[in-house]
């Protein structure tokens, strides 16, 4: 199991297209992947539950990848959030 | 009878006469019923059915977009599929029909109260929005139980024909799958003139009034209704006198639109004969038929926004090269305008509802020049891709949001320092390229004859020039009756700008809102202004206007205006000029 802080550093934070972008990466892994702000975990997998961290531009949020390609996942998630997923600002 | 009239804003001209048709989201009636033992899986399958019947009409608007719809539109519905797909609304509903043993409505609607309960409690202002998502989402669910919804295989719908639309918002994909279902209007409870509706209504030319504020509780059903987009005047259940005099318009206005092609080709001149320029505004990719439809001799705003939207990484200069290069070839040469990205405020969360300011104020933040000089990796491949494409074509470029001289200067330098590079290693450009500004800070009117020195052309964008001039967020529906595009400084405004282009030989172009509205067309011909860039929509309908004035009558009576003491004299003034 891997876990990793990012912050989060897109203007409009985990919005619906953000978190949908989100969801549909994490579901290319084989791991569990699961995400940890204040408290509250959820299942990296459900948009639902990715909308619902509300996580806002400058929240930190903690990944957690649990599986054979765990490292992989985490690495690319990493890159998704620092690239604000792909939003320019 | 009596007859009643709402006020909204009309997005997309034209006047509808006919019977509504009304698409109701909010309060659906749930019914909450408490069931037997044995009705329970029953229950249950009627549930799964519900959804994936939703999901099946979402695919179906996946299906039915066309190519040259904006990405973010489609990017929406995927979204809402994700959600149809999540265990939160395809799971959770069936256990609390088993634990309560209640009818599906009201186990969604348990579910759907609990989810928008966390999302209210958000900070983020534009987080809690989102929970419009959720409730997009339910709702069509909640329409299938209830048996409200289109059965997917009935779109296109052909009930829906002739039928004037009314909701209290458009998702995405209504508007998606409703576009081709011949609607005679469509009209919304919210929204601004840049939602999803307005700008789909206006690449249709469906007539559209957005902002129709609890229309829903004076509309019903079947009620016959006159739409007057031009005005945003909606009358429900008129008499017949005023049905006649409408009707009368609409077959006037149908008539003119059938003369109106017919100038397609001729040139746009007054009746004293001073040639005025007159091109077109693209937004979407699907402008491009109707710039070449009404014979358009150039463009004079091109957009470049949407080449940004809903992507991981900003285009390269590859991918800007080839599609300015598509551009000019499939409008056949005609000169274009380019204007460098100017993302930033609204445009980045335009979703088709009013929300909420991000930043306390995004429309005065980081946008349009001061962004790109900010992030170089989002000018720099723009601007080496509009040099190399000017050899290929008559292309010129427009830099949005100036406000001082030096920003021009730096745009010039990194513009230098890439010919620079091209000469060197032997790729093609014009050397000439014309490098214009848009004037729609206010201080940037004000010393336009500054950048009139340096600057090869100038463009008014009125939509930015009137907001930051009176201070109001156009968004905001508690000031935006301030909005006044007659206002005596606005117009001085244009009128100093106007002045300081005669002044250096600079051409001034307008390529905002005002330029094509009908109305404005003679004041700013008396004004002075001499190149007008519209939606292509509009764009035969002021030429027509064009040719039949004649500016040595307008001059004195524009400059009137300009002095008019209140909204109501400019208002009386502006009648008798375009009597």
């Amino acid at each position: 199991m891997i876990e990793r802080e990012v912050e989060i550093i897109n203007k409009l934070g985990l919005h619906a297209r953000a978190a949908a972008r989100l969801v549909k990466v994490s579901s290319n892994f084989y791991s569990e992947i699961k995400i940890t702000r204040n408290d509250r975990t959820i299942n990296a997998k459900s948009i639902m539950g990715v909308m619902m961290l509300a996580a806002g531009k400058g929240s930190f949020v903690t990944l957690i990848a649990d599986g054979v390609d765990e490292r992989l996942a985490i690495e690319e998630l990493t890159m998704l959030i620092k690239n604000r997923f792909g939003e320019p600002e | 009878m009596t007859t009643i009239s709402l006020q909204g804003v009309g997005v997309s001209r034209g006047i509808a006469i006919g019977k509504v048709h009304i698409i109701e989201r909010n309060q659906q009636d749930i019914v909450e019923l408490h069931l037997d033992d044995k009705m329970i899986e029953q229950e249950i399958a009627r549930f799964r059915i519900a959804v994936s019947l939703a999901r099946q009409q979402l695919r179906s608007a996946r299906e039915h977009i066309p190519q040259d719809t904006p990405d973010d539109i489609s990017a929406f519905i995927d979204t809402h599929l994700l959600m149809l797909n999540d265990t939160t609304l395809t799971k959770e509903p069936i256990s609390l029909i088993r634990e309560h043993k209640c009818n599906a409505e009201w186990a969604l609607k348990l579910q759907r109260d609990c989810l928008i309960a966390v999302f209210d409690e958000m900070d983020d202002p534009y987080l809690r929005t989102r929970k419009d998502d959720v409730d997009h989402v339910v709702q069509r669910i909640q329409r299938i139980l209830l048996d409200q919804g289109l059965k997917p295989h009935e779109t296109p719908d052909s009930r829906l024909h002739d039928y004037i639309v009314l909701a209290d918002d458009l998702t995405p994909a209504d508007t998606v799958l409703m576009q081709h279902q011949g609607i005679a209007a469509f009209l919304t409870e919210h929204g601004g003139p840049t939602s999803h509706t307005a700008i789909l209504a206006r690449s249709l030319g469906i007539p559209s009034i957005v902002g129709l504020r609890r229309a829903l509780r004076y509309v019903h059903e079947d009620d016959q209704l006159i739409v007057d987009a031009n005005e945003g005047v909606v009358l429900i259940n008129p008499g017949e006198a005023i049905l006649s005099h409408y009707r009368q318009r609409h077959i006037e206005q149908v008539r003119y639109n059938a003369n109106l092609i017919r100038i397609k080709e001729a040139p746009a001149i007054t009746l004293d004969g001073v040639e005025i320029i007159l091109q077109a505004n693209i937004e979407l990719q699907n402008d491009y038929e109707t710039v070449k439809k009404v014979g358009a001799k150039g463009v004079g705003l091109y957009r470049t926004e949407y080449l940004y939207m809903n992507r991981e990484y900003p285009p390269d200069e590859e991918e800007h090269y080839q599609t300015y290069c598509k551009v000019m070839q499939v409008l056949g040469d005609i000169p274009v305008t380019l204007r460098t990205l100017d993302l930033g405020a609204d445009k980045t969360i335009d979703d088709g509802h009013d929300t909420p300011p991000l930043a306390s104020n995004p429309a005065l933040g980081l946008r349009g020049i001061r962004l790109c000089l900010k992030e170089p990796k989002l000018l720099e491949p723009q601007l080496r891709a509009i040099l190399r494409a000017s050899a290929k074509g008559p292309l010129r470029m427009m830099i949005p949001m100036l406000s001082n001289l030096q920003e021009v200067r730096q745009v010039l330098s990194i513009l230098a320092g890439i010919k620079q590079e091209f000469l060197q290693k032997g790729i093609p450009f014009n050397p000439d390229l014309k490098v214009g500004g848009m004037i729609e800070v206010p201080v940037a009117a004000i010393c336009a004859d500054k950048f009139a020195q340096i600057l090869d052309f100038l463009s008014i964008g009125t939509n930015d020039l009137i907001q930051y001039s009176i201070a109001i967020d156009r968004v905001n529906d508690e000031v935006n009756y301030l909005y006044d595009p007659l206002h005596p400084a606005i117009l001085k405004l244009i009128h100093m700008t106007i002045k300081a282009g005669q002044q250096h030989n600079t051409p001034v172009a307008m390529c905002g809102e005002m330029a094509g509205d009908v109305k404005f067309v003679r004041l700013l011909l008396g004004l002075g202004l001499r190149e007008f860039s519209v939606h292509p929509a509009s764009l035969l309908e002021i030429k027509r206007i064009i040719n039949e004035s004649r500016i040595a009558e307008l001059e004195e009576r524009a400059m009137a205006i300009l002095d008019a003491s209140d909204s109501i004299q400019s208002n009386q003034l502006l009648e008798q000029l375009n009597s």
